[in-house]
């Protein structure tokens, strides 16, 4: 009966386009007034207590990291070694694409910012190259929802602090699947580009091969450090993140100098706007999973589910179905916050690792973004490319497609996301 | 006047504590390197760093509540907006503003009972536990923020009311790259 009135109140007022955090936020407020004798002036405290975590603010340092590394300079040279490796194949810009996306994606934690740094520069080059625009679009806004599976992820930090997941083991776990779907974008891009008789790039000498890497070598050292850092044990999450980002600002200031001393209060300003914006829906999604939490509704759903002997099939079969429609309304961060509290301690009854639930929340998020009506990448790669949206829609359908098998085979064969962490004893 | 000063102070405050966080981080982790190096060893011992993190939190928690009152300014907190695009003039225009006044609403409501807490927080002598401040300065953000916050959803409102715009956040744009748009990124009408 809660549940009901909870669920309906809270679509109701999502309905009217307020903000996603004040309808979550007034849902509780609501229900916790009229329905409950829990004193309202708990949920004050748990505005702040609800941030108070050092977990949580590896995303604002990611954030921060991402916004430097978008302005230019690492992205450019990131093509630019990837086209020097294989460019010369069938569709060899639109491999590129692909490969710098998932590079890009290993330094960045954000799916946006991977379409806007590799896909202002690639798109306009693949026209230029004789690609077909919709080819170009329909690459790199698939490739750049790589950017959230691939670790370092923001929404994978916002499923391991909101579930108590290991962030360092979501991390591994993202690797293996990310290669994966990235190979799979790969491939659908070859035999496009080969039943079409795409143009091809000359083949690049060793040489031009090593000088592109030599380049785009300090970009690529972030990986190591993060990843390295996190997974030898140097660095929490969170320091990673703040090394990242002063790392960040250092190459591209010093390094490759393609932003302006004067010109980072803009960028600092421009991050922790983004920021503040995710740590306001993480505050009231606390609030709103304290209330799930106080009326038992994940207990009695997960009562409900084991007395009606669903299986593990058919569970995951179901939070696909879920997460899928929910993607159609929601943008990813606030699915993972609103979802995942109710849909981990129905995993963990089942005997699903939350790792791989986690894993499997993330894909779901990257078919979001690619599709509309929310789906932010096709939004941004109109912006970058001038063309419609419905147009983009049937350009993406080929990697979408791709896609979706790669969501099947996460979802029923959880040994991908989880043979890494356990390889490396994280699990 | 005011107004043009409160603007300014907000986006220092939020952009300054964003830089100051990062740079302590780093400088904690730096210190924690060093301390092992032997000659380094005897100047930085004696420098205790255990308050870092907390302080880091404390600041980052600041930067998010004056941070969404920004952002209620930008226009970049995200919602549904998928069924009232679909709406006549008429009832969108009453819809987003019953949304506007929901979100006035709610920062009010949280203000006032973080106020509360903060004025019952100044009685005592309770206090952070590393750095020793006093609560009620670290918790009034919450009263500080949420007001803020509320002063924005009014102002969007009223301008909503006499002009028809709202602040929109444009994803696409990323300053310092030339990514030419001529069409609104959220534009689902016309798709």
């Amino acid at each position: 009966m809660s549940a009901a009135f909870i669920f309906g109140l809270l679509f109701a007022l999502m309905l009217t386009g307020m903000p996603i955090s004040i309808s979550l936020g007034l849902t509780v407020l609501t229900f916790l007034f009229t329905m409950t004798e829990v004193p309202i002036e708990s949920v004050g405290l748990k505005l702040f207590s609800g941030l108070d975590n050092f977990g949580i603010m590896a995303i604002p340092f990611f954030i921060l990291a991402g916004t430097f590394l978008t302005r230019g300079g690492v992205a450019r040279r990131m093509i630019t070694f990837t086209t020097s490796v294989v460019g010369h194949f069938n569709g060899g810009l639109g491999l590129a694409g692909v490969a710098a996306c998932a590079m890009f994606a290993a330094i960045s934690g954000s799916s946006v910012a991977t379409v806007v740094a590799i896909g202002s520069i690639m798109m306009p080059a693949m026209v230029e190259h004789g690609y077909p625009r919709r080819f170009g679009v329909g690459v790199i806004s698939t490739s750049g929802a790589l950017g959230i599976l691939v670790p370092p992820s923001i929404i994978l930090v916002l499923y391991g602090v909101s579930t108590n997941t290991s962030i360092g083991a979501l991390f591994m776990a993202g690797i293996v699947p990310g290669i994966m779907l990235a190979l799979m974008l790969a491939a659908v891009t070859w035999f496009i580009a080969r039943r079409n008789d795409y143009p091809r790039m000359p083949k690049a000498t060793f040489g031009q091969q090593f000088h592109a890497f030599r380049e785009s070598f300090w970009g690529l050292a972030l990986i190591g450090i993060v990843l390295g850092g996190i997974y030898g044990g140097v660095f929490t999450p969170t320091e990673a993140a703040a090394v990242a980002a002063v790392y960040a600002f250092f190459i591209t200031v010093f390094v490759y100098k393609e932003l302006k001393l004067s010109e980072v209060p803009k960028v600092l300003l421009q991050a922790a706007s983004m920021s503040s914006m995710l740590l306001y829906i993480i505050t009231n999604a606390v609030l709103f999973s304290f209330l799930m939490t106080h009326e038992q509704i994940p207990q009695e759903m997960a009562a409900w589910i084991i007395d009606k002997n669903f299986g593990v099939w058919t569970f995951l079969f179901v939070v696909n179905v879920i997460l899928l429609a929910a993607g159609n309304v929601m943008d990813p961060s606030s699915i993972l916050l609103i979802m995942a509290p109710i849909l981990y301690p129905l995993a963990t009854k089942l005997g699903v690792n939350p790792v791989h639930l986690g894993v499997l929340m993330i894909v779901n998020s990257e078919v979001g973004l690619c599709h509309p009506p929310v789906g932010l990448n096709l939004y941004i790669a109109s912006g970058i490319a001038k063309m419609g949206i419905s147009e983009i829609t049937i350009a993406v359908l080929p990697w979408l497609c791709a896609m979706l098998i790669f969501l099947g085979l996460i979802t029923y064969v959880p040994e991908i996301s989880l043979w890494l962490p356990h390889m490396l004893g994280m699990l | 006047m005011f107004l043009r000063i409160l603007d300014r102070l907000e986006e220092t405050i939020i952009a300054a504590l964003m830089g100051a966080a990062t740079l302590l981080t780093f400088v904690a982790v730096l210190h924690r390197f060093l301390v092992d190096v032997p000659w380094l060893y005897p100047i930085l011992f004696p420098i205790r760093l255990a308050w870092t993190q907390e302080l880091c939190i404390y600041m980052f928690i600041w930067m998010a509540k004056f941070g969404a009152a920004y952002g209620v300014r930008t226009g970049i907190h995200v919602g549904v907006d998928v069924l009232i695009n679909r709406l006549n003039d008429k009832w969108r225009k009453g819809v987003i503003l019953f949304g506007l006044l929901g979100g006035a609403l709610f920062t009010a409501i949280v203000g006032t009972m973080g106020a509360k807490f903060v004025i019952e927080l100044m009685g005592t002598d309770q206090v952070s536990p590393d750095l020793e401040l006093p609560s009620w300065i670290v918790y009034a953000c919450i009263p500080l923020g949420s007001y803020l916050m509320c002063f924005r959803f009014l102002q969007v409102c009223w301008s909503f009311w006499t002009t028809g715009q709202l602040p929109h956040h444009d994803a696409t744009n990323v300053d310092g790259i030339e990514v030419v748009s001529d069409k609104a990124p959220i534009a689902i009408g016309e798709a």
